[in-house]
């Protein structure tokens, strides 16, 4: 059960995208070098597409969850420690360690990876302001959560080889969560997390088991 | 929450049943018919209004200035017909703190009866959980303070006995909701030394009907009851349905006055806190504060005309 209402929740996007002016920016241009390290990499882009999920995922953690939504959501420090979690994991194992590298293949999983990140970045927040909460009153690209976690998938579907599952586990948490939330706010945008957490877990699932099965004769 | 549309509804199709009996929204208590509907605290013999006002999710706006000052108006709306009870929780996201920026605005509140919680794992946070509330609120006593969810309710009760016998809580109690842990809660009315006790109960879910009601008359206990409308539920299941003819013999206009009015006529029921965000919501719910109510033949009748609808 929410503990808040419709007109609350658009009231504290309001106030956040106006008190953040102009991470919002910011943020599609780090997407945007994602992507294109993701079509064009190179040395060290993984490291680098890592540590852009990993910002943003600690960005909406530290920022948006436990500075603003905690104010009218007592689970929202749960949140934000889920957040910056994921955030460490992202680090750990993409930066520290370097077993991340993203590259557009041409394969199903990379269509819908990148049509995951497209939806995020352009129609998630076109459907928005169909729907008539566009700017300031709308979850924005990359500094919330919902439009970040379709992005993350879609960007991780991008991962080459055996995608580490531990880093899918908080956004496909958060995909169900957010899910439930939109269902009840009519937040109808949002109702595509569902869709692109559990579709990515099931991708990625796929897409492990083929990397696990030996190559056949000839 | 009902839906605006829903609530609207209702309230377009019962016009006519409203003006029938000379009642319209907005209209000032004085034209409301008979005596406001008083009940004794029993350990003290205090008398309060029998119909109080939530704060779950309603009141908790944030920051947001526009919201925060439409909620003022719904509070304000609450005194000007006779409310006095404000129950909230910290556990409401910034409830507690949207009341105080409320009543900071209000200048008749004389008769609120403050009513908050304590909501937390830890004794030792529970007791700054109580001096935050009174920072919010904006004031040092609280008429009464409650153990929420009976959560630690062991610790948080020993802390609320020190508070009242520093004179800083008049009341305390205990609180549950949804009909949860009701052999707890019953288990606690017997052995505990209580004020109060909160629960759900509504013409729907009547479970506390068979121990939790006879328990707190025979233990001389105050109790709210919260969920009258089941969040809402219970006023979408009655949207666009005729209100009873009958309605008029208990000064009924609307689905909300037949709802509440069902709940404080039981003897055992102290006040009701409906929670609303809408001013002309807040008129129809005070409105069961007023006129006649139901004896337990009607009372009957009741629970059978809303099971069959």
């Amino acid at each position: 059960m929410l503990p808040f209402g419709q007109d609350a929740f658009f009231a504290l996007f309001e106030q956040y995208n106006r008190a953040i002016w102009p991470a919002q920016i910011g943020a599609y241009v780090l997407a945007l070098a994602a992507l294109t390290l993701a079509f064009r990499p190179r040395a060290g882009s993984g490291r680098v597409v890592a540590a852009i999920l990993a910002l943003a995922w600690a960005w909406n953690g530290a920022v948006y969850h436990l500075a603003f939504f905690a104010t009218i959501n007592f689970w929202a420090d749960i949140f934000g420690a889920l957040f910056i979690f994921e955030a460490l994991l992202l680090l750990w194992t993409g930066v520290v360690r370097g077993k991340l590298a993203f590259r557009f293949r041409g394969d199903l999983a990379s269509w819908i990876g990148l049509a995951l990140a497209v939806f995020a970045m352009a129609v998630y927040p076109l459907i928005g302001w169909l729907l008539g909460h566009g700017w300031p009153r709308a979850p924005m690209f990359g500094v919330a959560p919902c439009p970040l976690t379709i992005f993350s998938m879609g960007l991780l579907l991008l991962a080459e080889r055996r995608l580490p599952l531990h880093l899918l586990a908080i956004p496909v948490l958060w995909s169900l969560i957010g899910g439930t939330a939109a269902w009840f706010l009519g937040v109808t945008e949002d109702l595509a997390l569902p869709v692109a957490g559990l579709g990515g877990l099931a991708l990625a699932l796929w897409q492990g088991r083929r990397a696990l099965v030996p190559a056949g004769p000839g | 929450m009902p839906s605006p549309t829903s609530r609207r509804t209702v309230l377009a199709a019962l016009a006519g049943g409203a003006a029938a009996l000379g009642l319209r929204a907005g209209e000032p208590r004085a034209a409301a018919p008979g005596p406001k509907l008083m009940r004794a605290i029993p350990s003290t013999g205090e008398e309060i209004p029998a119909i109080g006002m939530g704060s779950w999710i309603t009141f908790n706006v944030g920051e947001d200035r526009k919201l925060r000052d439409q909620r003022t108006g719904v509070l304000r709306e609450f005194f000007a017909r006779g409310g006095a009870m404000v129950d909230s929780s910290p556990m409401y996201g910034s409830s507690e703190a949207v009341i105080g920026y409320a009543l900071a605005r209000i200048r008749e509140k004389r008769a609120l009866f403050s009513a908050t919680k304590v909501w937390t794992l830890w004794q030792g946070t529970g007791r700054r959980q109580i001096a935050d509330s009174r920072r919010l609120w904006g004031f040092e006593r609280f008429d009464l303070i409650q153990v929420h969810n009976l959560l630690r309710w062991e610790g948080h009760l020993e802390t609320l006995r020190e508070e009242k016998a520093k004179g800083r809580i008049r009341y305390i109690g205990v609180t549950t909701s949804h009909g949860r842990r009701h052999d707890e809660l019953e288990a606690i009315m017997t052995k505990e030394k209580l004020d109060f006790v909160q629960f759900t109960y509504n013409v729907v879910d009547r479970e506390a009907e068979r121990r939790l009601l006879p328990l707190a008359a025979e233990r001389r206990l105050a109790v709210i009851v919260n969920r009258p409308f089941q969040q809402g539920d219970l006023i979408e299941r009655v949207a666009g349905k005729k209100l009873p003819d009958w309605a008029g013999e208990i000064d009924c206009a609307n689905w909300a006055q037949f709802l509440l009015k069902f709940i404080v006529a039981h003897p055992a029921v102290t006040c009701v806190i409906p929670a609303t965000s809408r001013v002309d919501h807040m008129q129809e719910n005070m409105g069961a504060l007023y006129g006649r109510r139901p004896d337990a033949k009607l009372r009957q009748r009741m629970i059978r005309y809303v099971e069959d609808l």
